[in-house]
C-alpha cells in the first residue's frame, strides 16, 4: 500500500493534473542566432587576461595580493607559490618560549589544556631532577603534545597561559602534511620553532628560576 | 534551645559553642582559614571578624580611626564599630551578630586578604592547592581593592623538606597554624612550631627531629592554602580534573570515611583524604590510609589464572568446574574462606553459596596480618570488614586460616573456595600444605600468596571500582561507592561467585548488587549505612572534589 504523504504546499498535489501559466520564449533574434559574435566576445576577454598576466609576470609588476584583494570582482593567487600576508595578530601554529638557559618557561600548570575547547593539548607535569636548581619549587612538562588536527586555533590557550609559554606567533599555519601522526606536535618541535621576527624568547621576561635576579632557594635542605 | 541572630537568621547554638561553630553547624559560611572545627582555637588569621551588636540600650563600641579618602586624597577620622573574631567568641542567648550584612566586616575582610596576599608569591600555576585554596577563593569573594605595596614581595625560604611526605614553602604560608596545632593537639607529636615575626615568621620543624608522625599527610590536608605539599600528590595531578567518590578507607578496621579523589579520563586514583564523620574519624586518616588508594590500582589480578596462567573468565569457569568435580558426594570435604577485605556482598554471596547450596560447615577467614596500632585511629588489624564477616556468619564462627592450614595438613579437606588473596601466614609453608589441595579457588582482586596458590583465581574487582559495604571495628556498617572503572577482565566478586556457583549446577540468583544487598539486609537488617541513599553514576561525575573546613 502506497503511504500517502500530507499535502504541504510544496508537495504536488495527489492525482491531479499539473497547472501552471506558459511563459513565453525569448524571441531569437539575429543576434542570439548567430552566436559567433559572443564567442569572439568572450574570447576577447580571455585574451585580455592572458596577455595581461603575461606582461604582470614578464615585467614583474604584480599587484600587491592584499590591496588586490580588496578589490571588486575575483582575484586569485598562485598557492602556494603566491601567499598573501597573514595580518599580525593572525594565529599561526603553537610554540613554546623558552628561558634564557633554554628550558621551556612552561611549568605543567594544565591551564591551557584546561581552557582548551578542542582539548587538543596534553601535558604530562613532572619535577625538576635532584641537583637542578629548579628543584622543588618548579616543575615542567615531561611531555607536552598538541593535536594540531583537533585544534581550532582560537587562542584560548595562549590567553590562559599565566607565563607567557604557549605563543601562536610563528606565523605558520598548519602545513598540510599527509598522515596523521605528522600533526601530533610534540614538546621538542614547539620548543624549536621561533616566534616570526625570528626570536625564541619571550617578549616577557620575569624573575625565573635559575636568573640571576631571581630569590632562589635560601635553605640547604631541599633533599627530597 | 537558646539562639543567636546571625544577619537576621536564627540559629540555635549549643552551651559553649562560638559563632562559628554555630554558623557552621547551621551551614553559614563565615569565612576562615586558622579555624578547624577539631583543633582549638588560635584566632590568627582575622578573616572571620564579624560585627556584634551592642546589647539593647547600650551604645556600640566604637573606634577612632582614619579612613582614606580617594576625594580629598587624604585621610581623615572616621569611627567604627570593634570587630570580633567569630571563632573566638563564644554565643549568648540573644546575640544579633552581623557577618556578610556589615559593610565594616566586608571592609575588614577585604583588608585581611589584602594583606595574607601581600607578600605571596601567587604562584597558583605551580602550586598544587591551585583550584582548591582558600587564598583563592576568598580573593574572588572578599577582596575588592587590588594589592596597593608596590614593593618587591619578601622572600622566604621555599621547598623545605620538613619529612619523608611533606615539603614546606615558606612564601605560600599565612601562618595560620592548623598544622602547628594538628601535630601537637591530635597526634601529640609537638614537632612544628612558628619561628620569627610579623612578614618574616615561618614553620619550622623542631632542630634534630622531622615531621615523620603516623599522621604527616593530614598536617598537609589541613593546610588551608599550598604551603604544606605532599611528595606523594606533588605536582601529580590538577584538583580541577579530579572527580571524587564517598569511599570507606581500606588500610584498617579503623574504617576512615574518605574520598577517593581519581581521574576518569585516565582511571587513575590520586589521592584519598578525610570525609567528616564524626562518629568514626572526625575529620582525620592517618598517613597509611591516605596513601592506601594505591592499592587500588597496584598488584591487582587482572585476568582470570588457570594454573597460574592467563585465561578467559569463561575457561577459568570451566576449570573451576573439572577442579571442584567430586566434592559433591561429601561437603564436609570442602572450606570456605571468607575474605576481611572484601566487602559484606562479596561475603554474603559466597555464604549464601555455602548454605544453601554446598552445604560446607567449615568456615575460615582470610586477611592481612595484624600491624601497628595506636590509639587515636590505627587499628591492629588491617583488614577492613573483619567484624562483618563475623556478623554475617553468625554462629558458624570462621576459623582462622592457621587452623585451615592444619587441617588440610591433617588429610581433611580436599577442596578449598576462597575469597581474597591474603593470607596471614608465612607464604612458603602456606603454599607447601595447600599444593596438597585437589582443587583450590579463589575469587580475588589482588596478587597474593592465595592467589599464588590457587589452581584458578578469578578476578574480582577492587574496592575502589565496585560498591560495597564494610562494617567497621565499632560494628558501624558503611558504604563505600566505586570511583574508577574495572580493570582487565575484574567483575564484582558477588558476581564471580553467583557465576562459580551456576557453573557448579546450582540455582544461584543474584542478578545485580541490589538482590544481593535485598538478601543481605533481609537477613542481617544492615542496610546502606552511614551513607544514605545511593548515588547515580552521572550524579557522581557531576560531584566535584569536596574541601571540608
Amino acid at each position: 500500500m502506497i503511504k500517502r504523504t500530507a499535502q504541504t504546499t510544496w508537495t504536488k498535489p495527489a492525482g491531479g493534473p499539473v497547472t501552471g501559466k506558459p511563459i513565453a520564449r525569448p524571441n531569437r533574434t539575429a543576434e542570439v542566432q548567430a552566436y559567433f559574435p559572443e564567442f569572439v566576445r568572450g574570447l576577447a576577454v580571455s585574451m585580455r587576461h592572458f596577455f595581461k598576466n603575461t606582461k604582470e609576470m614578464m615585467l614583474g609588476q604584480k599587484p600587491d595580493p592584499v590591496l588586490e584583494s580588496l578589490e571588486e570582482g575575483v582575484t586569485t593567487i598562485c598557492y602556494p607559490e603566491e601567499r598573501r600576508p597573514y595580518p599580525e595578530r593572525f594565529r599561526g601554529i603553537h610554540r613554546l618560549t623558552l628561558r634564557d638557559d633554554g628550558s621551556p618557561r612552561c611549568v605543567a600548570c594544565l591551564c591551557c589544556s584546561t581552557a582548551c575547547p578542542a582539548q587538543c593539548i596534553s601535558i604530562e607535569a613532572a619535577e625538576y631532577p635532584p641537583g637542578d636548581s629548579k628543584r622543588g619549587y618548579e616543575r615542567y612538562p615531561k611531555t607536552f603534545v598538541i593535536d594540531e588536527l583537533r585544534c581550532i586555533f582560537c587562542g584560548f590557550c595562549v590567553e590562559a597561559c599565566p607565563c607567557d609559554a604557549i605563543r601562536m606567533d610563528t606565523g605558520i599555519h598548519a602545513v598540510p602534511y599527509d598522515s596523521r601522526d605528522q600533526f601530533i606536535y610534540r614538546k621538542d618541535l614547539l620548543m624549536e620553532f621561533s616566534g616570526r621576527d625570528g626570536s625564541r624568547k619571550s617578549a616577557n621576561p620575569r624573575h625565573e628560576p635559575g636568573d640571576p635576579t631571581h630569590p632562589g632557594l635560601s635553605r640547604d635542605h631541599m633533599e627530597h | 534551645m537558646a539562639t543567636i541572630k546571625i544577619d537576621g537568621r536564627e540559629i540555635p547554638f549549643e552551651q559553649g559553642d562560638t559563632i562559628i561553630r554555630a554558623a557552621h553547624r547551621a551551614g553559614i559560611d563565615i569565612p576562615h582559614y586558622c579555624w578547624h572545627p577539631g583543633l582549638s582555637v588560635a584566632a590568627n588569621c582575622r578573616m572571620c571578624l564579624v560585627e556584634v551588636l551592642p546589647p539593647p540600650g547600650r551604645p556600640a563600641m566604637q573606634l577612632d580611626i582614619l579612613r582614606w579618602d580617594a576625594k580629598k586624597g587624604d585621610y581623615v577620622p572616621a569611627r567604627k564599630p570593634k570587630l570580633v573574631p567569630a571563632c573566638q567568641q563564644g554565643c549568648t542567648p540573644g546575640m544579633e551578630v552581623l557577618s556578610s550584612t556589615s559593610e565594616h566586616v566586608e571592609e575588614a575582610r577585604s583588608a585581611v586578604q589584602e594583606l595574607l596576599l601581600l607578600n605571596h608569591p601567587v604562584d597558583c600555576p605551580i602550586c598544587d592547592q591551585a583550584g582548591e585554596c582558600r587564598l583563592q577563593d576568598y580573593w574572588l569573594e572578599h577582596q575588592r581593592t587590588g594589592k596597593r605595596m608596590q614593593q618587591e614581595v619578601v622572600h622566604k625560604p621555599k621547598a623545605v623538606v620538613f619529612g619523608p611526605t611533606i615539603v614546606y614553602d615558606a612564601e605560600r604560608c599565612i601562618i595560620c597554624t592548623r598544622c602547628v596545632r594538628f601535630c601537637e593537639e591530635v597526634v601529640q607529636d609537638p614537632v612544628l612550631s612558628v619561628r620569627e615575626r610579623g612578614n618574616l615568621n615561618e614553620i619550622v620543624v623542631s632542630p634534630g627531629k622531622q615531621l615523620d608522625h603516623d599522621y604527616t599527610l593530614m598536617t598537609e590536608h589541613v593546610c588551608p592554602v599550598g604551603a604544606l605539599t605532599s611528595v606523594d600528590f606533588r605536582f601529580k595531578a590538577r584538583v580541577w580534573f579530579l572527580r571524587s567518590a564517598r569511599t570507606v578507607c581500606q588500610g584498617c578496621a579503623t574504617g576512615c570515611n574518605a574520598y577517593l579523589d581519581y581521574d576518569p579520563r585516565n582511571n587513575t586514583p590520586y589521592r584519598h583524604r578525610p570525609r567528616d564523620n564524626e562518629h568514626v574519624n572526625k575529620y582525620w586518616m592517618c598517613d597509611e590510609g591516605m596513601l592506601s588508594y594505591k592499592r587500588a590500582v597496584e598488584n591487582r589480578l587482572t585476568s582470570a589464572l588457570v594454573g597460574g596462567e592467563d585465561a578467559t573468565i569463561e575457561d577459568a569457569l570451566d576449570a573451576v568446574k573439572e577442579q571442584l568435580a567430586g566434592f559433591g558426594d561429601d561437603a564436609s570435604r570442602v572450606a570456605i574462606v571468607l575474605s576481611a577485605q572484601h566487602s559484606n556482598e562479596d561475603n554474603y554471596a559466597l555464604l549464601t553459596l555455602t548454605r544453601t547450596f554446598v552445604g560446607a560447615k567449615n568456615l575460615y577467614v582470610s586477611g592481612r596480618p595484624l600491624g601497628r596500632g595506636d590509639k587515636i585511629l590505627m587499628s591492629e588489624d588491617k583488614n577492613p570488614n573483619t567484624r562483618g564477616v563475623m556478623q554475617l556468619a553468625g554462629s558458624m564462627a570462621p576459623k582462622p586460616i592457621a587452623a585451615l592450614l592444619d587441617a588440610v595438613k591433617a588429610g581433611k579437606y580436599s577442596f578449598v573456595i576462597a575469597l581474597g588473596s591474603e593470607l596471614e601466614v608465612d607464604e612458603k609453608e602456606a603454599l607447601g600444605v595447600l599444593s596438597k589441595l585437589k582443587g583450590l579457588v579463589t575469587i580475588a582482586s589482588h596478587d597474593g600468596p592465595l592467589v599464588r596458590a590457587a589452581h584458578v583465581a578469578l578476578p574480582a574487582a577492587a574496592w575502589a571500582e565496585t560498591d560495597g559495604t564494610y562494617v567497621n571495628r565499632q560494628g558501624l556498617a558503611q558504604r563505600s561507592e566505586p570511583a574508577l572503572r574495572p580493570r582487565g577482565d575484574a567483575t564484582p566478586g558477588w558476581d564471580l561467585v553467583t557465576r562459580v556457583g551456576k557453573k557448579l549446577g546450582y540455582a544461584m540468583t543474584f542478578k545485580s548488587l541490589s538482590d544481593v544487598r535485598r538478601a543481605l539486609s533481609a537477613e542481617t537488617r544492615t542496610d546502606g549505612g552511614a551513607n544514605g541513599a545511593a548515588r547515580t553514576d552521572a550524579d557522581r561525575a557531576a560531584t566535584k572534589p569536596e574541601v571540608s573546613a
